[in-house]
């Protein structure tokens, strides 16, 4: 246990997930990808609202993207493997940097987490770096822990160059 | 104005002869220096440009900060409801005063010296005035801040000038108002911008905007993998009603068209095949007993892309979508896109039509990013010299001048239709009307 009552093994199998996950995007290995979430999975990043808030309500707000269940992500990959997709050939090489990984709380097998992410993009127009928060949840699904939801709150509001999932 | 633009013809750059079967347009007009110069001082300072839609300064003190080419702007809505327009910068020394792109309030204080002012622009309040002005030095007015040179707005949507000697807004607008009614007309309550926006850098030419916004040549090719992608989508979820993407435009033929709106201006349309996806659809009744059979028709049933010169795009299609455009150098274009939808539609249909939005229009999308990629690919192969001219004939013998039937049935004149979304003909209109504005100035009738 931590002093925050959450228990060490536990934070170092989020901050483990969470690394993984950047892993495998960095090196496109998009199935294992997928099997990190859940059916059900919500993948969530609100656009700005402002100049201070990201929307928030993504049932009547704008998003950069909001896609209610794995297979949305499917289809994310499926057309980036078509190689029909121009903003996706030549597709960007990124490097994923996470960081602040921090458990905020696990009630049994819900377990919610927030970390940061410093994306360093390379591509045709030349070198990017993006920041993001994440706010996980995850469930554990066959003793394994599987993304349950992640909301990508994208610091770039002036956006260059596509933006898809290998780039969040 | 610079010298440059001004010494400078540009006439060589379009080589219209139509009669001979010939227009083309030199791709120096998307990399030429001189070019954008007298761009951005003939038609984005020198005449009509849209600004924002009145949802967006719709209390009064609501204000709205954007450009009119260079030149940092205001929109606010004044006490009294109308609406002003103001060139941002203090006119102590120049700060721009609006501490946010949208806010509402009863004064606009400089954060650099203090300088305030009102909703109507007046300076009331200069920090320790009597002791750094002579009293008749402290005359009213001095120090008020300057309007722009014409403002007003048609269905909500409001356009600025920074020029007075132009032609009232409807003249300027010309057939596209017609198309301008179909998006406002659908909405019994109005139409409302929704929260959030996406704002994106494309690489390339502003005028390749235009010219993308109303090309359905691309939509078969570039968009396939976008309608092969959202079908195997909705076989896998059994996705039904408004959750379903129209993609049977892009995946096959269907009638389609294209016009030359006069000033500038383009509309595309294309035949919805699945029209009753679309959240608009809800309102059908509403729309029957209320709007003509033709005007119906035109907004059910045809997805439309209107471009209204040179600044705005006005889509009525996957979903509903203000994109804004802001040149910055020849070859750099910052594009923000808004969704405009009824207000008071069911909580279903808005979530449908941001979803179709986020699938289709955004650069996290899976089709404007797409067509972004396209647009720099095109930049880029035309810098050099012996790549030097864009054909843009196709379609020419197929072009009517004047109105077709579907312009006839709902009202508007078009200087020119095509029958086909893949031709090129409304390029002339656009390419004549901007060679017009750069040779003659401001574009006053
Ligand atoms: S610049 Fe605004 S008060 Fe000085
Ligand atoms: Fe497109």
């Amino acid at each position: 246990m931590s002093a925050d009552g959450i228990d060490a093994g536990l934070e170092r199998e989020v901050a483990a997930l969470i690394n993984r996950e950047a892993m495998l995007l960095d090196r496109r290995r998009w199935n294992e990808w997928l099997d990190l979430y859940a059916e059900d999975a919500v993948y969530w990043a609100p656009a700005w609202a402002s100049e201070e808030e990201t929307t928030t309500d993504p049932e009547t707000q704008l998003n950069l993207i909001y896609l209610k269940n794995r297979g949305r992500l499917e289809d994310r990959v499926f057309r980036i493997e078509s190689r029909q997709s121009w903003a996706s050939l030549p597709l960007d090489r990124t490097v994923h940097v996470i960081g602040n990984v921090l458990v905020e709380s696990a009630e049994g097998d819900a377990i919610e987490a927030t970390a940061n992410c410093i994306v360093h993009v390379y591509g045709k127009k030349g070198a990017a770096t993006r920041g993001s928060r994440y706010d996980f949840a995850f469930r554990r699904i066959d003793g394994a822990l599987r993304i349950a939801r992640k909301k990508i709150t994208f610091i770039d509001d002036r956006l260059e160059g596509p933006v898809d999932i290998y780039h969040l | 104005m610079s010298s440059t633009a001004q010494s400078r013809s540009f006439r060589d750059l379009v080589d219209d002869r139509v009669d001979e079967g010939v227009f083309r347009v030199d791709r120096a007009v998307y990399t030429d220096e001189a070019v954008f110069e007298a761009e951005i001082e003939r038609i984005f300072e020198g005449g009509w440009v849209f600004l924002c839609h009145e949802s967006q300064v719709e209390k009064p003190g609501d204000y709205w900060a954007t450009e009119i080419g260079r030149q940092p702007v205001y929109v606010m809505r004044q006490t009294d409801g109308s609406l002003g327009c103001y060139i941002n910068s203090c006119s102590h020394r120049g700060a721009v005063l609006t501490p946010l792109k949208q806010g509402n309030v009863n004064v606009l204080t400089c954060r650099f010296h203090g300088w305030v002012y009102d909703r109507g622009g007046r300076c009331i309040s200069i920090k320790n005035e009597e002791l750094g002005y002579a009293a008749e030095e402290r005359a009213g007015g001095r120090f008020d801040l300057r309007r722009i040179g014409a403002l007003d707005s048609y269905k909500g949507f409001v356009f600025g000038s920074l020029r007075s000697d132009v032609p009232a807004l409807r003249d300027h607008l010309a057939a596209a108002a017609r198309w301008i009614d179909l998006l406002a007309d659908q909405a019994r309550d109005g139409l409302e911008v929704v929260p959030g926006c996406s704002t994106y850098v494309v690489h390339g030419n502003w005028k390749l905007q235009s010219e993308n916004s109303v090309d359905g040549y691309h939509v078969t090719t570039l968009h396939s993998v976008f309608a092969a992608t959202t079908a195997q989508r909705e076989a896998r979820d059994a996705t039904g009603g408004m959750g379903r993407t129209e993609s049977g435009r892009i995946r096959g033929k269907v009638p389609s068209g294209t016009y030359d709106l006069g000033n500038g201006h383009m509309g595309l349309w294309a035949q919805h095949i699945t029209p009753h996806v679309r959240p608009i659809y809800e309102a059908r009744a509403w729309l029957e007993d209320n709007l003509k059979p033709a005007e119906v028709d035109w907004i059910l049933n045809r997805g439309r892309n209107l471009h209204v010169f040179p600044n705005v795009m006005l889509m009525d299609n996957p979903s509903t979508q203000i994109r804004l455009v802001k040149p910055i150098s020849p070859a750099l274009t910052e594009v923000s896109v808004y969704c405009i939808a009824p207000r008071g539609e069911s909580p279903a249909a808005r979530a449908a039509r941001l979803r179709k939005f986020e699938d289709f229009y955004l650069t996290a999308g899976m089709a404007t990013s797409d067509d972004a990629a396209a647009l720099e690919a095109v930049q880029n192969g035309s810098t050099g010299p012996p790549s030097q001219w864009n054909d843009m004939t196709r379609g020419l013998d197929a072009l009517v001048t004047g109105p077709d039937q579907g312009a006839r049935d709902l009202g508007f004149e078009p200087v020119a239709s095509c029958p086909d979304w893949e031709h090129e003909g409304m390029f002339l209109g656009f390419y004549r009307a901007w060679l017009d504005r750069l040779e003659n100035g401001t574009g006053v009738a």
